[in-house]
C-alpha cells in the first residue's frame, strides 16, 4: 500500500523516553524483534555525556516499521518508550494546543 | 498587665540607644515580673549576646528554633492552578530566557512553593539574576526574594541560606530597592528560619542607621531571636520596651517565651508562660503547644510530650501535620530519633502532606539525619504519586537525590536503595542513584555507586562513564586515565554480562499484527483464522491479562475490515459471515464503539446486511441498551407504543430496564401512577436518577407517603445516590418549600438522612437551614466533610459573632480554601461594613489549605478604604509582616492610598502604577499622579507626556520612559528619551530594551533601531533583549522584509538568543506567502536546534505546503502532506486546516481540487482521516455545507472522528454567531455526541446571541424530544426568558451559574468512571 514510498523512505520510528541505563547496543536489540535494524541513531549530549532520551530507528522493511508502531507498550529495562512514525529528523518539541492558525 | 505596662513606660529613648546598653540589666526586673513573677520562678539571665559569635557552623548547632526550619507558608499571593508532585523541570532553562519578565518567574516561584513547598535554588538564583537584570527591582520583589531565602530551600544548607539572603539584601539595595520595615522584618525571619546568630543591637542600629522605625513585629522577632539563645534578659528588655510604646503583646511573644525558658533551663518558667497567657487573657493556641511540644521534643522528654498531645486534644486545638512534623525534626535534631515513629503515627494525612512530608525528609537529609529521614519516607510512600513516566515503580528519587546532592556516605546511600528495592518501591533505585551522582558530576561516587552495582549484578555499560569523561575533558583532570581504565576492564565485563542476560522482552500479538490482516484478506481458510482470532484474544501469551485485551481484538477486527475495500468486502461476504458466527461461537465480543465503526464502513460499502452479524457480536449489556434505544429515538414521546414495548419485552421475558428508563423519563411529566404500576409489574432495578425523578413527581402530585416509600426502596436496593441526583432531590424539597411545605421538607429530609440515603449537605438542608440551625450542628458532628456546608455554618457563625463555633468550622482537618465563598462573604462584610466577622475570618484563615492570604487583607484593606480608618489598615499591614506575607501590588497601593487620606507617613515604597487601571479604582491613581506631578494644574490634559519638572534626575526620566512605554505611547517615551540625551542624561539598559520594544510593537523599526543606536552609544555591550528581537522580526515580516527578518533569526541564534514563538510562526508564515519553500526549510533546520521552543509541529509543514500551492506547484503540496499523514497516522494534533482556510479564502480550485483527492486517498488507503476531518469542519465552518456533505459520502469514517466534531462544538460555542454551524454539524452528524450535549451547547450559542426566539423554539424542541437540560442550560434559558420579559416556563434553578458550571464539570469528572444511567 505504501508502494510509492517504499522506494525512497528509510523506515524510521522515533522513540522517546529512553532510559539513560540503556545506550545503542541495547535499543536495538530490542528493535530488532520487529524487523531486521538498519540503523539506530542515539544522540549524546557533549556537555552532558548522556544520551538526550530519543532515538530513531530505521528498519529495513515497511512490516518492520508496522510491527514496531503496532506494539504497545514499549518496555526497556522497565521503562515505557514511546514509539512513532518518524516524520523527519526534527524533534522539536509538540505543541500542547492544536495549532490551526499556522 | 496593665500595670506593668505602665512601669515598663518609663523607657521613653530610641530602641537602639535602649538596646545599645542591654548589658546593663537595668530594666530586665521590671520586665521580668511581667512574665515569670505569676509563677514565681526567678528567671535566669542569660546575657549572650555580645558572646556568640556572628557566624557558627550550623551544622554543629543542636539548637532549636521556633522558627519553622522546614515547614513553609505556602502562598505568594496568587492563586493556584495544580497541584501535585512534580519532578524538576528541566526546561527552566529556556523558558525563561524566552520570558524575560520575571512576573513569569514569580508565578513559577509561586507554583513551586505551593505545589511542593519548596523552591530550589536554582530557580531562586535565576529570578534573582532576572531582578537584577532589569535594573530596577521594586520593594514586593525583594520581599518576595527575602521570603524565599528561608524555610523553602529544605534542600540547603543553611549557612548557604544565609549568605544567600545576606547576597540578595545587598545587591538589590544596590540595585535601589527601597526597604523599609517589612524588609527588615522578612531578614529577621530568615534569620530565625536559618538559625542565624546576630545580635539584635546590631540589628536595631542598622534600621535606625537606615531610619527604618522597627514595630511590633519586629521586636517580636529580636524576642524570639533572644528566647533562641535562651536569653531571657534580653527578651525582656524587648518586652519591656514594647509596653512603653503600648505595643499589645501577643500569643506570639509568649509562645517565644516559652522557648526561651526551656532553652534557659527553666522549664517551671516555660510551662508557666501558659497560666501568664491566660491571665493576661490570651489562650495558649495550637503554637504555644507547639512550642511547648517542641522544648520537651529537644529534651527528650517523651512521657511529657504524649501529656501535652492529650492536653491539646482535650482542649480541642488542632495540631497540623505540618505542626506533628516539627515535633519530629526537633526530636530528631536533639538525638531522640527514638519517638519519631511515634510522632509519625499520629499524623493525619491531611491535604499537603505528602510535600510536607516530603520537605521534612529534605530537611533532615540537609541536616545530617538521613536514617531518619528514610523511616519517615517510608511511612508515608503509599502516599507517593507514580511517575508517569515509567511502568515500574520509582518512588523516594527525590530522597535519593538529595543524598547524593549531600555526599551523604555510598553505604548509607546503597542501603536505602537495598531497602527501596526489597520492599518494592522503586525497581533500580541504585541506577537512578548513579544518575544523580553522574549529573552532579560527583566521580568518586560514581564509581563508587558502579562497583556496588557490579556486586549486585547489575549490567555496567560504557555510557554509564561518559558523563564523567566530558566533565574531565573539560576540567583536563589527570584522573582520565584512571576512568578509562576502569571503563575498559568494565566494557569486557559488561559483555560477559549481556550474553548471560535474559533480558529480551517476550513477542507478542501487535508485533505482527500488521502482517496477519494482509493474510487475513485473503479469506482462505475463514475457520483457521476464528481460531487465531481466538488465540489472539484468550491465550495469555499474546496478551496481558489486561481488561483492554478484548479491545485489542475489536480493534483488530477493526482495522481488518478497514483495510479491505467494497468489491473486496462484496466479493468476500459469506466468509465473513462465517468468520464472525465463528467468532460469536467462541464468544469473543466487542464494544459498542467498535461495533458503530465497522457498522458504518459495513453501510458505506451497501453490505448492511453484515451489520447483524457483527452485532451479534456486541458485547450483550450494551447490546441491549442500544437496541432500544434506537427503537425509541424514532418513536418518542409515543406512550401508548412504549407501554406496548415494555409489555412485549416482559411477555419474551427479556429485560427492559433501559426502556423502562425511557418510560419513566417521558411519563414524569404527566402522571405518576402509570409509572409505579408499569415499574412493580416489571420489577426492574432502577437508577438512582429514575428513582428520585419518582421521588419528585410523587411529591409533586402530593403522594409525599408513597415518595417516601420510594426513597426506603432505594434504601433496600442499595441505590446510590450521586450528586446529580442529590441536587435533584433538592429541586424537589425546594418545590415543597415554594408551597410553604415544611412538613414534606422534613418528612423527605428525615427519610432521606436517617435511610443513610445522602449525607447532609448545604443544598439539601438549605431549605429548612434558617428555622434549623440546631438539627443542622447535630448533623454537623456526625458528617463532617461536607465542605460547601461547613463553609454555610461557618459564615453563619460569623455572623452571629459565634466566632469560637466558627474557628472550630474552619480547622476542620481537611478543609481546603474556597475562593468564592470566601470572597462572597468577604465582600457581603464590606458592602454591610462589618469590620468584626471580616476581620475574624481573616484571622481564622492563617493555616487554611491554600487559603490565598494576599486577598483576605486586600479584602480587610478594602473595608479600611471603605470606612476611611487608618488605625485598622495599619494594623492590618504589621498583621501582614507577622505572617511574613508578601503582597501584591494592588494590596499596598490600596494601604497606601488609605494612609495618604488621612495624612499619614507611608511607611513603604509604594509600587510604581504602570498603567492606567481600567476599573477598580481609578480616582486613587489620577490622585496620586496628579500630586507627584507639578505641571498637571497647569494642562491637565497632557499630564502624562508632561516632562519631569526642570531637576528632573535620571531616576524621574527612567520611569517616565518606562511609564510611557507601559502605557503604549512609545512616540512620547522616544521623546522624554532625546530630551535626557540633550541632557547628557543616560538612562541604562533596561529603559532601552523597554522602548525599543514599545517601538517595534507599533511597527516602527526606525526609531526603534535610532534607539538602539542610542543605547550603542552609551552602553557598548548593549544588545537587543531576546524579546525585542522577537518583536523585530514580527515587524520585519510585516513589512515584507523578509531578507531582514531572516538575518535577526540568526543573529539572534548565533547570540545565543531564544526567539519566541510568535516570530518564528510569522517568519515561516512570510516566506510562505512569497512560496520561498528554500528559506523555510532552513528557518526548520536552525530552530531545530533550539531544542526545546514551544512550536506547533504542523508550522513548516502547513507553511512549506502553502509555498509550494503560492508557487502553484501543488502537486509537491499534495506529495509534502501525503506523505506527513501517511507517516503519522495516529497524530491527532496534526491539523492542516490552516492550508485549506486559506485555498478556500483564496478561491484556488485547482489546489482545492487536489488536496480533496488526497483527502480520500488518505482516508480511504491509508485510515488516515485527520485531514479528511480538518477539511470537512473548515467547509462547515465556512458554511459551505453542501460541500461538507459530499465530503462525508466520500469519507465515512469521517463520521467516527467524535472527539474532533465535539471539540469544534466547544470551541464554536465561545463565540457568538455560531449556532447554525452546530446545527449543520449537528444535521450531518446526528450522532457525533449526545443530543443533551448539542442542545446545551446551542443554548450557549443563543445566550451568546442574545437570540431568544431561537433559544424558545429550542427549548420547546428539547421538551418534546424529551431531552433533559442540566441546570446551567436551563439557568441560560431563564436568563434568555427573563431578558425578553417573558415568564420562564420552568423552575429557574436557584443557585448561580458558576455553581452549577462547578457542578457540570464535576459530573463530567466523575461519568469518566462508568456510570448507570
Amino acid at each position: 500500500m505504501a508502494a510509492t514510498a517504499a522506494g525512497k523512505k528509510v523506515f524510521e520510528v522515533f522513540v522517546s523516553k529512553v532510559p539513560w541505563t540503556v545506550a545503542t547496543k541495547e535499543v536495538k536489540e530490542y528493535f530488532r524483534q520487529f524487523g531486521q535494524v538498519k540503523k539506530c541513531l542515539l544522540p549524546f549530549d557533549k556537555e552532558t555525556g548522556f544520551h538526550r532520551g530519543f532515538c530513531w530507528i530505521g528498519f529495513t522493511t515497511e512490516e518492520g516499521l508496522q510491527n514496531a508502531l503496532q506494539k504497545d507498550p514499549h518496555i526497556i529495562e522497565g521503562a515505557r518508550l514511546q514509539v512513532q512514525k518518524n516524520r523527519k529528523p526534527f524533534s522539536g518539541r509538540k505543541s500542547n494546543k492544536e495549532a490551526e492558525d499556522i | 498587665m496593665a500595670a506593668l505596662l505602665r512601669s515598663a513606660r518609663l523607657l521613653k529613648c530610641s530602641p537602639a540607644s535602649l538596646l545599645q546598653v542591654t548589658g546593663n540589666t537595668r530594666h530586665a526586673p521590671v520586665a521580668g515580673r511581667l512574665y515569670s513573677g505569676a509563677v514565681g520562678t526567678p528567671h535566669v539571665g542569660l546575657c549572650v549576646r555580645q558572646t556568640v559569635p556572628r557566624r557558627l557552623n550550623v551544622n554543629s548547632l543542636s539548637s532549636y528554633t521556633s522558627a519553622l526550619p522546614y515547614v513553609s507558608c505556602r502562598q505568594y499571593g496568587v492563586v493556584p492552578e495544580q497541584r501535585g508532585l512534580v519532578k524538576d523541570e528541566p526546561s527552566v532553562a529556556v523558558r525563561s530566557k524566552q520570558a524575560q519578565q520575571f512576573d513569569w518567574a514569580l508565578a513559577k516561584l509561586d507554583s513551586s512553593v505551593r505545589r511542593t513547598g519548596r523552591v530550589t535554588k536554582t530557580l531562586l538564583l535565576r529570578i534573582f539574576h532576572d531582578i537584577c537584570r532589569t535594573g530596577y527591582p521594586s520593594g514586593n520583589q525583594a520581599l518576595l526574594m527575602l521570603r524565599s531565602c528561608g524555610s523553602l530551600l529544605p534542600e540547603v544548607p543553611l549557612v548557604e541560606r544565609i549568605e544567600l539572603s545576606q547576597r540578595i539584601w545587598d545587591k538589590l539595595q544596590e540595585l535601589g530597592a527601597t526597604y523599609d520595615v517589612s524588609h527588615y522584618n522578612a531578614l529577621l525571619k530568615t534569620y530565625l528560619q536559618n538559625e542565624f546568630r546576630f545580635s539584635p543591637t546590631d540589628f536595631l542600629a542598622k534600621m535606625e542607621a537606615a531610619n527604618v522605625q522597627p514595630n511590633r513585629v519586629t521586636y517580636q522577632r529580636l524576642i524570639a531571636a533572644y528566647c533562641e539563645v535562651g536569653d531571657i534578659e534580653g527578651a525582656s528588655t524587648i518586652l519591656g520596651f514594647m509596653k512603653s510604646k503600648d505595643l499589645p503583646i501577643t500569643e506570639a511573644v509568649f509562645n517565644s517565651l516559652v522557648t526561651g525558658h526551656a532553652r534557659a533551663r527553666d522549664m517551671d518558667s516555660a510551662e508557666g508562660i501558659l497560666s501568664v497567657m491566660k491571665g493576661a487573657g490570651i489562650e495558649p493556641g495550637p503554637d504555644t503547644y507547639l512550642c511547648l511540644l517542641n522544648v520537651y521534643a529537644e529534651k527528650g522528654d517523651f512521657a511529657k510530650i504524649k501529656q501535652t498531645l492529650e492536653t491539646v486534644e482535650n482542649a480541642d486545638i488542632h495540631l497540623m501535620d505540618r505542626d506533628l512534623m516539627q515535633v519530629v525534626f526537633s526530636l530528631t535534631k536533639a538525638g531522640h530519633q527514638q519517638y519519631v515513629p511515634e510522632i509519625v503515627e499520629r499524623m493525619h494525612h491531611e491535604r499537603g502532606y505528602v510535600p510536607d512530608a516530603m520537605n521534612l525528609c529534605l530537611s533532615l537529609i540537609t541536616h545530617g539525619h538521613e536514617e531518619t529521614a528514610f523511616s519517615v519516607l517510608k511511612s508515608f510512600t503509599g502516599l507517593l504519586v507514580q511517575s508517569q513516566t515509567s511502568d515500574s515503580p520509582d518512588l523516594g528519587n527525590f530522597f535519593l537525590r538529595h543524598c547524593v546532592n549531600m555526599d551523604k556516605s555510598v553505604e548509607n546511600i546503597v542501603g536505602f536503595c537495598k531497602d527501596l528495592k526489597d520492599s518494592g518501591l522503586h525497581s533500580s533505585p541504585l541506577q537512578f542513584t548513579l544518575q544523580c551522582a553522574l549529573e552532579a558530576k560527583k566521580t568518586g561516587m560514581a564509581v563508587e555507586l558502579m562497583r556496588r552495582m557490579k556486586e549486585e549484578g547489575l549490567p555496567l555499560r560504557p555510557h554509564y562513564f561518559w558523563p564523567l569523561f566530558t566533565h574531565y575533558q573539560k576540567e583536563k583532570n589527570i584522573s582520565v586515565k584512571e576512568v578509562k581504565c576502569f571503563s575498559c576492564h568494565d566494557i569486557h565485563h559488561i559483555h560477559t554480562l549481556a550474553v548471560s542476560s535474559p533480558a529480551l522482552p517476550n513477542v507478542d500479538l501487535s508485533a505482527f499484527r500488521a502482517s496477519l490482516i494482509s493474510g487475513f484478506r485473503g479469506f482462505h481458510n475463514v475457520e483457521l483464522m476464528a481460531k487465531i482470532t481466538e488465540l489472539l484474544c484468550k491465550d495469555p501469551r499474546f496478551n496481558s491479562t489486561e481488561p483492554e485485551t478484548s479491545e485489542n481484538v475489536a480493534y483488530f477486527l477493526y482495522n481488518l475490515i478497514d483495510s479491505m475495500n467494497e468489491t473486496e468486502v462484496h466479493s468476500k461476504e459469506e466468509q465473513l459471515r462465517e468468520y464472525f458466527g465463528l467468532l460469536r461461537n467462541m464468544n469473543i465480543s466487542i464494544s459498542l464503539n467498535i461495533f458503530r465503526g465497522i457498522r458504518n464502513i459495513l453501510e458505506s460499502y451497501q453490505v448492511p446486511e453484515l451489520v447483524k452479524d457483527v452485532l451479534a457480536l456486541v458485547d450483550k449489556k450494551d447490546n441491549g441498551l442500544e437496541n432500544e434505544a434506537t427503537l425509541l429515538r424514532s418513536l418518542e414521546g409515543k406512550l401508548s407504543f412504549l407501554e406496548k414495548t415494555l409489555a412485549e419485552l416482559k411477555a419474551e421475558g427479556k429485560t427492559a430496564s433501559s426502556t423502562l428508563k425511557k418510560v419513566i423519563t417521558v411519563l414524569c411529566a404527566e402522571e405518576p401512577t402509570t409509572i409505579i404500576r408499569a415499574r412493580k409489574d416489571s420489577e426492574v432495578a432502577l437508577d438512582a436518577q429514575k428513582y428520585v425523578a419518582l421521588v419528585r413527581v410523587l411529591s409533586k402530585h402530593g403522594k409525599l407517603e408513597e415518595a417516601i416509600d420510594m426513597l426506603k426502596e432505594m434504601k433496600e436496593k442499595d441505590v446510590q445516590l450521586r450528586d446529580g441526583t442529590i441536587s435533584l432531590l433538592t429541586l424537589t424539597m425546594n418545590t415543597a418549600a415554594m408551597k410553604g411545605d415544611a412538613n414534606s421538607i422534613r418528612r423527605l429530609q428525615e427519610t432521606i438522612f436517617t435511610l443513610g440515603l445522602a449525607k447532609p449537605s448545604s443544598n439539601l438542608c438549605s431549605p429548612l437551614i434558617t428555622c434549623y440551625l440546631e438539627r443542622f450542628v447535630e448533623f454537623l458532628s456526625q458528617e463532617r466533610g461536607e465542605m460547601m456546608m461547613l463553609y454555610d455554618l461557618y459564615f453563619a457563625f460569623l455572623q452571629t459573632g459565634r466566632y469560637k463555633e466558627a474557628r472550630k468550622i474552619i480547622e476542620t482537618p481537611g478543609l481546603r480554601a474556597r475562593p468564592t465563598r470566601l470572597q462572597w462573604f468577604a465582600e457581603k462584610c464590606i458592602a454591610a461594613q462589618q469590620m468584626e466577622p471580616l476581620e475574624n475570618m481573616v484571622d481564622m484563615t492563617v493555616k487554611l489549605f491554600e487559603c490565598d492570604r494576599d486577598d483576605m487583607y486586600h479584602y480587610l484593606l478594602r473595608l479600611c478604604k471603605e470606612t476611611n480608618d487608618w488605625q485598622k489598615a495599619e494594623a492590618t499591614w504589621m498583621k501582614m509582616q507577622e505572617e511574613n506575607l508578601a503582597p501584591r501590588e494592588r494590596t499596598l497601593r490600596l494601604l497606601a492610598d488609605i494612609l495618604k487620606n488621612n495624612d499619614k507617613e507611608v511607611p513603604f515604597e509604594v509600587p510604581e502604577v504602570w498603567f492606567e487601571k481600567v476599573k477598580g479604582q481609578p480616582e486613587m491613581f489620577l490622585e496620586q499622579e496628579i500630586k507627584s506631578s507639578p505641571l498637571v494644574q497647569a494642562s491637565p490634559r497632557k499630564r502624562v507626556a508632561a516632562s519631569p519638572p526642570k531637576e528632573a534626575t535620571v531616576d524621574d526620566y527612567r520611569l517616565k520612559v518606562l511609564s510611557l512605554c507601559k502605557k503604549g505611547k512609545a512616540h512620547e517615551a522616544y521623546d522624554m528619551l532625546k530630551e535626557a540625551g540633550s541632557m547628557g542624561m543616560v538612562l541604562g539598559p533596561a529603559p532601552y530594551d523597554t522602548l525599543i520594544k514599545a517601538l517595534l510593537a507599533k511597527g516602527n523599526i526606525e526609531d526603534a533601531m535610532a534607539v538602539k543606536n542610542i543605547a550603542t552609544d552609551h552602553v557598548p555591550e548593549f544588545s537587543l533583549s531576546d524579546n525585542a528581537n522577537s518583536l523585530l522580526i514580527v515587524s520585519q515580516v510585516k513589512r515584507c522584509q523578509m531578507k531582514d527578518a531572516l538575518g535577526t533569526l540568526k543573529g539572534m541564534l548565533q547570540a545565543d538568543q531564544v526567539p519566541s514563538q510568535l516570530a518564528i510562526t510569522r517568519l515561516v508564515q512570510g516566506l510562505a506567502s512569497e512560496g520561498n519553500t528554500q528559506d523555510i526549510q532552513e528557518v526548520e533546520a536552525l530552530v531545530k536546534t533550539l531544542g526545546s521552543i514551544k512550536l506547533s509541529s504542523m508550522l513548516f509543514v502547513n507553511n512549506a505546503a502553502l509555498a509550494h500551492i503560492k508557487n502553484e506547484d501543488i502537486d509537491s503540496a499534495v506529495e509534502l502532506l501525503e506523505s506527513f499523514y501517511i507517516q503519522n497516522t495516529d497524530n491527532q494534533k496534526s491539523s492542516i486546516s490552516f492550508v485549506f482556510r486559506k485555498v478556500l479564502d483564496a478561491n484556488n480550485d485547482a489546489a482545492l481540487d487536489k488536496l480533496s483527492a488526497m483527502v480520500e486517498r488518505l482516508c480511504n488507503h491509508f485510515a488516515s482521516y485527520r485531514a479528511a476531518t480538518d477539511l470537512f469542519l473548515i467547509y462547515l465552518d465556512t458554511g459551505r455545507t453542501e460541500e461538507a456533505k459530499f465530503l462525508l459520502q466520500r469519507c465515512a469514517a469521517v463520521n467516527e472522528q467524535k472527539d474532533a466534531m465535539f471539540t469544534y462544538m466547544l470551541r464554536a460555542a465561545q463565540q457568538p454567531g455560531q449556532a447554525a454551524k452546530i446545527k449543520a454539524l449537528s444535521e450531518l452528524i446526528p450522532d457525533f455526541t449526545e443530543k443533551e450535549n448539542i442542545y446545551s451547547h446551542l443554548v450557549k450559542c443563543c445566550g451568546l446571541d442574545k437570540d431568544f426566539s431561537s433559544a424558545k423554539a429550542l427549548y420547546e424542541r428539547m421538551q418534546a424530544e424529551g431531552v433533559k437540560a442540566d441546570e446551567l442550560t436551563l439557568k441560560r434559558l431563564a436568563l434568555l426568558y427573563k431578558e425578553a420579559g417573558e415568564p420562564v416556563p420552568f423552575e429557574e434553578p436557584p443557585e448561580s451559574f458558576s455553581f452549577y458550571a462547578d457542578k457540570l464539570k464535576k459530573q463530567r469528572s466523575e461519568s469518566m468512571e462508568p456510570a448507570d444511567s
